[in-house]
């Protein structure tokens, strides 16, 4: 057995796993986070996207021990109590998701997009969006919801957009 | 009687005086309606409804966002174990020997089942010819053989690795075209290939050749496509003490569900309840019962929950797929570029179960014309057996396949006559009040106005 200890979503969470679980069976069967997907446990679809210090990965992909000691945040960490993350509300607003099923995936896939370029292309958002595969909505309807999410979190902070153009 | 009449009376007095009796202590329960909107509910046809224009937005919208709609592979019960399905790898054999007992002997193992076991080991939409396990021959490589219920997943996928089945290979066919020959081998001997056709006749195609200027030929055939819905095939059956079944599938029909369960399980439906979950994809890939009866079975035999989810390769190799069809177009047209006769033959693979080719056979063949006004037509369609992956149900059943074809076919007839493939469209597409194929009179037919706007909108120059 491997021992992990982690950040999940700004919580300190360990583990006593067998050394071959991969990260999203600890968050999934251990940390009962269920907002990743296994969709087909060979890194193609992004359905178990969630961000590792700042990255998005495929959690599926990404042994347990692997994470030991770093920053994951899961689609169950992106709204407050108080209110929903931009990009939730813009994807529920522009019917961004449908089945739903890709839907955690992409949208985490969306904030560490954001949050390295405030202000992606069309082109940026497309590549960010690559390994993310959805079969209901045809990319258009959640393109628009990124552009919409980017406009809505510049406004809220400048500072961070001078920053990150610094 | 009579007394018994009225001692209902006086109890009902009671209740009623007792109902009145806190009245002034009520606020008025009901606030004064708004007068009942007089203008109709239901509009008209083209009528313009107060929804038109209006925004909305999905009900399940913001749990997906969050995170925290429930799949089933999100859901978990205590005691709950994990089925995995041994798969045939081999498209057509008799088998000889199935041996589960290594699998049976290892730690973690609570059940192994066999075709043999299932009550009615056949199942099917229309014709009941799937078995749920196949228990003396092999239909496709993806036909499941036995099926583990174990504590963990990787536990049922070691123990399904240990499960030796041996085989008697039997020769397979292929070739939907090849599988409709008399001589060919049987999928479901002594059953012909063939096992569904449609065949759509209109005025008189021999006249219309005769009198055409020139004749144009044409194969098109499509390939077979996985819906690959993002959510695999998955399912929770749980056999209770008391002999109620309860399955959480993700399956569109449940109704269905619940009848082919009975008739698999033999079981009364009043003893099945199926539990329709958030389905993560459907595409028409998910209307239809899978691996349930063998979870099902499982659980009876080992009184806990068991949930199977299929794998990626499980989607592929062992789920309802896209026919595939092999398209044959002969059409006669005039010298300004007018088609008058049209005689097409669809073969469809259905591949080793019938599942919804029916329902797909009928409609591609009542398509396969295409949407443009020909006199004399006669449209015949076949499905058979393969010893390949079943096909189903699939966005369209039919519909895009034919009108691949029948858009091929023109675009090579507006080359060869060196006329825009835009104009001979045109020339040639429904009105309003056109005859359908089936000689339905068609209403509300705008087909030209959106080619001369999508022609418009991107941008089309004239060819020749």
């Amino acid at each position: 057995m491997t021992d992990v200890t982690m950040t999940v979503n700004g919580l300190p969470r360990s583990a006593s796993v067998p050394p071959e679980t991969t990260l999203l069976q600890l968050l999934r069967e251990q940390f009962n986070l269920t907002g990743a997907k296994l969709g087909c446990d060979v890194g193609d679809c992004g359905a178990c996207t969630v961000i590792v210090d700042g990255q998005a990965v495929n959690a599926c992909l990404m042994l347990a021990g692997q994470a030991d000691g770093r920053q994951v945040l899961t689609i169950e960490g992106l709204a407050s109590r108080e209110r929903l993350h931009p990009i939730q509300k813009t994807f529920e607003n522009s019917g961004g998701l449908q089945c739903g099923f890709c839907g955690p995936g992409v949208l985490l896939s969306t904030k560490a997009l954001l949050d390295e370029n405030p202000n992606p292309s069309t082109q940026e958002i497309r590549d960010a969006l690559s390994g993310n595969l959805c079969r209901c909505t045809g990319y258009t309807k959640m393109i628009e919801a990124v552009q919409e999410a980017a406009r809505r979190l510049r406004e809220e902070s400048p500072a961070q957009l001078t920053h990150a153009q610094i | 009687m009579d007394d018994k009449t009225k001692v209902l009376e006086r109890e009902q007095l009671d209740i009623e005086s007792l109902r009145e009796s806190d009245v002034d202590l009520r606020l008025p329960a009901v606030v004064p309606r708004e007068p009942y909107p007089i203008e109709p509910l239901a509009p008209d046809a083209r009528q313009q409804t107060r929804a038109v224009g209006q925004r909305a937005t999905r009900s399940d919208g913001r749990l997906h966002g969050l995170g925290q709609t429930r799949y089933i592979d999100d859901l978990s019960f205590p005691g709950m174990l994990h089925a995995r399905i041994k798969r045939a790898g081999i498209a057509s054999a008799r088998i000889k020997r199935i041996d589960t007992s290594a699998a049976e002997a290892m730690p973690g193992v609570m059940a192994v089942l066999t075709g043999k076991e299932i009550p009615t080991n056949s199942f099917g939409p229309s014709f009941q010819d799937q078995p749920v396990l196949v228990d003396d021959l092999v239909f496709h490589a993806g036909d499941g053989v036995a099926a583990v219920a174990a504590v963990t997943e990787q536990i049922a996928n070691e123990a399904v690795a240990k499960i030796v089945v041996e085989y008697e290979p039997l020769p397979a066919v292929l070739d939907p075209v090849a599988a409709m020959r008399e001589d060919s081998p049987k999928v479901h001997a002594p059953d012909s290939n063939i096992y569904a056709s449609k065949v759509i006749r209109k005025g008189d195609i021999e006249k219309g050749f005769a009198e055409s200027d020139h004749i144009f030929e044409g194969r098109f055939s499509t390939q077979m496509i996985e819906h690959v819905s993002l959510e695999p095939h998955a399912a929770i059956a749980d056999w209770d003490a008391n002999g109620r079944l309860t399955i959480w599938a993700t399956i569109g029909r449940i109704t269905l569900a619940r009848s082919d369960m009975a008739r698999t399980l033999k079981l009364p439906m009043s003893r099945i309840r199926i539990i329709g979950t958030v389905v993560g994809g459907n595409f028409g890939g998910k209307n239809e019962i899978t691996q349930e009866p063998a979870l099902a079975l499982l659980s009876k035999k080992t009184g806990r929950p068991v949930k199977g989810v299929f794998t990626r390769g499980e989607e592929f190799t062992s789920t309802t797929t896209r026919h595939p069809i092999v398209m044959d177009y002969k059409s006669g047209v005039t010298n300004d570029g007018r088609i008058i006769v049209r005689q097409i033959r669809l073969v469809l693979d259905g591949g080793a179960y019938c599942s919804w080719s029916e329902t797909t056979l009928g409609k591609a063949c009542i398509l396969a014309p295409g949407p443009y006004k020909i006199d004399n037509l006669v449209a015949e369609a076949f499905v058979v057996y393969t010893n390949k992956t079943m096909t189903g149900a699939m966005r369209g059943f039919g519909a895009p396949q034919v009108c691949f074809a029948y858009e091929s076919h023109m675009d090579d007839i507006a080359k060869a006559l060196g006329k825009d493939p835009l104009e001979i469209r045109l020339l040639n597409a429904f009105d309003e009040g056109s005859p359908s194929p089936t000689g339905q009179v068609l209403h509300s037919v705008v087909v030209k106005e959106s080619l001369r706007k999508a022609a418009d909108r991107f941008g089309w120059e004239p060819r020749s």
